[in-house]
């Protein structure tokens, strides 16, 4: 088929198989490339000549027809599954006859151990970049719900139910079961979170899974299951048993548990030392509210002691400052004076300062301590 | 007038006192004044005692077993 345009006046109309053929050249001169993704939807006949597939992007859903060869197919043995993760070798084509685009692979891999690890520490980064594993809130001291999410005949479930129950008797729970390894996991488990939050009076919710092998845990590091964990309204415990890689909804989670059982600590308080601690603050209440009496009776008694002692140490002190006074008075009085042995000289009535004052045989009259005595100036 | 006022004003005649700058007439009257005082404050926390012990004895008796 050529690509000519049929020419209506001044407008250029192709058909649509001269159309297709147009862009099935363009798209054939594009590079042959490397595209990951996940199998869904796998089509293979043995009366085709082609298998088909689609490739799904797991963070978003977006999809790729792929297209290869049957015999090229068989020949790589893959025994592929819907949910595995691949690479696939191609070149992109539009089939002409519908104009369906896809990608014509000519080899498919697995992806192995070490790309799961790679793309996980990739997804780890960039769910860290976006801040998923930053929200820690506390969980509720007493839940009026727990929430459960976890597979259907788990023991992790019967240990969780029997811990929880065991702490705390009156304990309430909503369990929700679903997938928790496979394909459909990660989705089934973001479904079985929202819909268990969405039960009235959840407070905290728990995701429990007993442990696995690396693939069996990857659902837990699914980037749509690990955004639902941080987003999740209610606080979420992880509590996936696992040996080394920590699962990405640890990270998210509001707390992790190493062990169901140890989760079952986390969500529920153990109600008889929640009785014992209640007793022993009502004890502290009684012989506080004692203590506040006693120590004010204390200091009244104290007060009242000062006060019993305060008139008659007031009446002292003035006595004491009197006796002060008398004592200065005293020192005072020329009589002290004389007790010292000093005398008072008279003649007549004044009292004689300077020699001057007096003449030979003047009779003068001499004061001292006792009393007085007469003389003559020599 | 509560305990702590009642308490407060009590004090403040024991320093009053204690300094000695009252004239005698005014401490003998302030002493009064305190015994009164230390009188009505003992038997307000004669009652709150009465108070507390009679709860502790309700509390006691509602224990369950």
């Amino acid at each position: 088929v050529k690509v000519e345009a049929i020419q209506y006046g001044d407008r250029k109309v192709y058909t649509v198989a001269s159309f297709n053929r147009g862009v099935a050249d363009w798209l054939s001169r594009l590079p042959t490339i490397w595209v990951e993704g996940e199998v869904t939807e796998l089509r293979r006949n043995a009366r085709w000549q082609s298998v088909f597939f689609t490739l799904k992007d797991p963070s978003d859903g977006a999809c790729l027809g792929v297209t290869i060869a049957r015999s090229r197919f068989d020949a790589l043995r893959l025994d592929l599954g819907d949910g595995e993760r691949v690479h696939v070798f191609g070149r992109p084509e539009l089939f002409e006859a519908k104009g369906d685009f896809r990608i014509r692979a000519l080899s498919i891999e697995r992806f192995g151990l070490g790309d799961h690890l790679a793309a996980l520490e990739r997804l780890k980064k960039k769910l860290a970049a976006d801040g998923v594993f930053e929200r820690k809130r506390p969980l509720p001291l007493i839940p009026r719900r727990i929430g459960l999410v976890t597979g259907n005949d788990a023991a992790a479930k019967r240990d969780l139910l029997t811990t929880i129950t065991g702490r705390f008797p009156a304990a309430r729970i909503v369990v929700a079961e679903t997938y928790v390894q496979g394909p459909f996991a990660a989705t089934a488990m973001v479904d079985a979170l929202r819909d268990v939050c969405a039960a009235p009076e959840v407070d905290v919710v728990v995701l429990a899974r007993g442990g696995g092998s690396f693939e069996d845990l990857l659902p837990f590091s699914d980037e749509r299951l690990v955004r639902a964990v941080a987003t999740c309204p209610v606080p979420v415990v992880s509590a996936v048993g696992h040996e080394q890689d920590t699962p990405l909804c640890d990270l998210a989670a509001d707390a992790r548990a190493s062990t169901p059982t140890a989760a079952a600590r986390l969500v529920v308080p153990d109600a008889s030392e929640l009785v014992s601690r209640l007793d022993r603050s009502r004890g502290a209440l009684a012989r506080g509210a004692r203590g506040v009496l006693e120590r004010r009776r204390q200091r009244l008694e104290h007060t009242h002691e000062r006060l019993r002692r305060a008139p008659a140490l007031a009446v002292e002190r003035k006595r004491a400052r009197l006796e002060h006074s008398a004592g200065r008075l005293r020192a005072l009085s020329p009589r002290a004076t004389l007790q010292r042995g000093y005398a008072i000289v008279r003649s007549g009535n004044a009292i004689v300062r300077s020699p001057a004052a007096v003449s030979s045989g003047d009779e003068i009259d001499v004061e001292v301590a006792d009393g007085r005595f007469g003389a003559r100036v020599e | 007038v509560t305990f702590e006022e009642a308490q407060r004003e009590l004090e403040q005649i024991v320093e009053r006192l204690e300094r000695g700058d009252a004239g005698l007439d005014e401490a003998i009257k302030l002493w009064e004044r305190g015994e009164e005082l230390y009188k009505r404050c003992v038997g307000q926390l004669d009652a709150a005692q009465g108070k507390i012990e009679e709860l502790a004895r309700r509390v006691e008796s509602a224990k369950p077993a």
